[in-house]
């Protein structure tokens, strides 16, 4: 289970300060489906970022399965991040130099696996997402919608329980964001809590749960 | 750890023409090292190794020999002194040698050479083991109006090579060439440009029986200075003159020679060692550039999982690829320039050196290559590793 106490996050950008969050309290249970909208800079990223240990709250806590993350050291949350989390970004972020399979097995390559093991999930990791076929191409050789399914399949290398999506769909076309969404409803099937940020009303109504956010507040 | 090779050996690939660049900063430095402390071993084995021949030797002079005011006083030795130094104990023979310059004809051809006059009976005290003729023989005691040529007289004084048999004019007088020399070179090159007769024919041309030098072979060389010191003495007696002679041993040459050639390695390596510094501030420049280029790389790894040991570990890796890879060209590179220098060396002053190139130094070329790459790549990796894992969502 996640749950936030009075998040709050400032950004200090020269003498301004910028209210990112307000006080915000929400609670997402084990295998929940949630959409967070909202226009852009209303705080949706910030809170996806401080859900996801990639950022740390100006004050308040958030907490994921009872653990304080605001307590945890760098490699603490390098952990939780590895082992808890996995992220998908609008911009799909694989390493350009490394091919599908790679791509997907590094992040098991950071946590020890072995080789062998690594590879031969990281193979079945993309055949379960429609990607069996082409393993060994490099992300420059993939469509956007591919690439994304490589980057879903990277994040379920650790077999993480939340799936943590930043606009999943925001830079591919329709029908390949509706295979994205597919593949997500599959994994909360399998038990996932999957949260996903966008703005697109119709990728929201795929989720259980939808929140909205303005002005660094969920309403 | 194999996949992290491959890791890094991607990003090492993707950025080809500046990786490349980098290595052959380092590749540069190393080779300059190993080249020049190559050709420094090789002079110093040539021109050490050349006097350890000469270790039982000790060569009197008249006159004081000193390095720092470079004074000497001529004068001459006579038939006493020799005969004094002779009866020291630990001297095996001893060699009075008669020398001038005059002027010498073949075929119509005249040079001033250095004719030495030498007791036959003393030719082992003189040439010691190593000076052996390469054609005909020393000169003998019956022998009349005689010589035993250098090499350099045989073949490169006159349009004309002499040969054994052959006839010069040494200062009007013919003699007959009995012998020519094997090339010498280097510390005993002067014997290559010498003219040697007999003591009784130098006597008829040098009018007079001066003794300009006398050769000393010792029976242990580790008492050579102490004979020495006796030999100096026993003269200066003589003489009654203070720093009348004085006494060189080969063995103190070799120490002098050495210490030298230990200052001459340092300062080469101080040099190379310049561009092995500019090799490492090239590896600190790639690094810190490729890490500002991937910092969203950097940060989707930690987004990931990566910890920032795991970034340190990736970014460590790929300097010490880089610079072990350049360590390794560096060696090759050291070995081809040390030969072409000592090639170039030998052809062009005609010194006989070969280029030493010791395996130790080869192993800690390339370890002293990793060193500057991990630690140049020290900075740029620490930097990357302590980025947050934000950045790859920005």
């Amino acid at each position: 289970m996640i749950r936030t106490e009075n998040l709050t996050k400032v950004y200090r950008m020269g003498a301004v300060e910028v209210q990112a969050l307000r006080d915000v309290n929400l609670e997402i249970k084990d295998g929940e489906f949630i959409a967070i909208i909202g226009p852009s800079g209303s705080g949706k990223s910030t809170l996806l970022n401080l859900i996801g240990c990639l950022d740390k709250p100006t004050s308040g806590a958030v907490f994921i399965d009872g653990i304080n993350t605001g307590k945890l050291s760098e490699n603490g949350l390098a952990e939780i991040r590895r082992e808890k989390i996995g992220f998908i970004f609008q911009q799909f972020n694989l390493i350009h130099t490394l091919n599908a399979l790679e791509n997907v097995a590094l992040p098991m390559f950071f946590a020890g696996v072995r080789h062998e093991i690594r590879m031969e999930r990281a193979e079945e990791l993309l055949a379960k997402v429609g990607l069996g076929d082409r393993i060994h191409h490099k992300p420059s050789e993939m469509s956007g919608g591919e690439q994304q399914r490589v980057a879903i399949a990277r994040a379920l290398s650790n077999d993480p329980e939340i799936i943590i999506g930043d606009e999943p769909t925001g830079n591919i076309d329709t029908e390949a964001g509706n295979a994205i969404m597919d593949i997500l409803e599959g994994l909360n099937h399998e038990g996932r809590t999957i949260i996903v940020v966008t703005h697109d009303a119709e990728i929201a109504a795929r989720a259980r749960v939808t929140k909205r956010m303005r002005d660094g507040s969920v309403l | 750890m194999k996949d992290a090779f491959l890791l890094v050996n991607r990003n090492i690939k993707e950025r080809k023409a500046r990786s490349a660049l980098t290595i052959l900063g380092i590749t540069v430095g190393i080779g300059a090292v190993i080249a020049l402390m190559s050709v420094g071993y090789g002079m110093q084995e040539s021109i050490t190794g050349q006097l350890t021949e000469m270790a039982d030797l000790i060569m009197v002079m008249p006159g004081r020999m000193d390095f720092e005011t470079a004074y000497m006083e001529l004068g001459s030795f006579d038939e006493r002194d020799l005969k004094d130094v002779e009866r020291i104990k630990g001297v095996k023979e001893a060699a009075a040698m008669m020398a001038e310059m005059f002027e010498t004809e073949y075929k119509g051809e005249k040079f001033m050479v250095e004719i030495v006059g030498v007791d036959p009976g003393d030719i082992g005290a003189l040439f010691g083991k190593v000076v052996k003729p390469e054609e005909g023989r020393y000169v003998r005691e019956n022998d009349h109006k005689t010589c035993t040529i250098g090499y350099s007289i045989a073949k490169d004084y006159f349009d004309d090579e002499i040969g054994v048999n052959d006839r010069i004019t040494i200062n009007g007088s013919k003699f007959r060439v009995v012998g020519v020399l094997k090339k010498q070179g280097g510390f005993r090159s002067e014997v290559d440009s010498q003219i040697y007769v007999t003591k009784r024919d130098s006597v008829t041309i040098l009018d007079n029986e001066d003794i300009s030098e006398i050769f000393v072979r010792v029976r242990d060389i580790g008492k050579a200075e102490e004979i020495a010191d006796e030999i100096e003495e026993r003269i200066n007696d003589n003489h009654k003159v203070d720093d009348f002679a004085s006494a060189m041993t080969m063995g103190s040459s070799i120490k002098r020679l050495e210490s030298v050639f230990g200052i001459l390695q340092v300062v080469l390596i101080a040099i190379a060692s310049i561009s092995l510094i500019v090799a490492a501030m090239g590896i600190m420049n790639t690094m810190l550039m490729s890490v500002m280029e991937r910092t969203h790389e950097i940060g989707v790894m930690k987004a990931i999982g990566a910890k920032n040991r795991n970034i340190l570990f990736l970014f460590l890796l790929e300097a010490g690829m880089v610079s072990l890879v350049g360590g390794v060209f560096g060696c090759i590179v050291g070995i081809i320039a040390a030969k072409a220098i000592s090639f170039g060396i030998v052809t062009k002053f005609g010194v006989e050196i070969t280029a030493i190139v010791k395996p130790e130094v080869l192993l800690g070329a390339v370890v002293v290559a990793m060193l500057v790459g991990v630690l140049s790549g020290l900075y740029p990796a620490r930097k990357a590793s302590k980025m947050s894992p934000v950045e790859a969502v920005r």
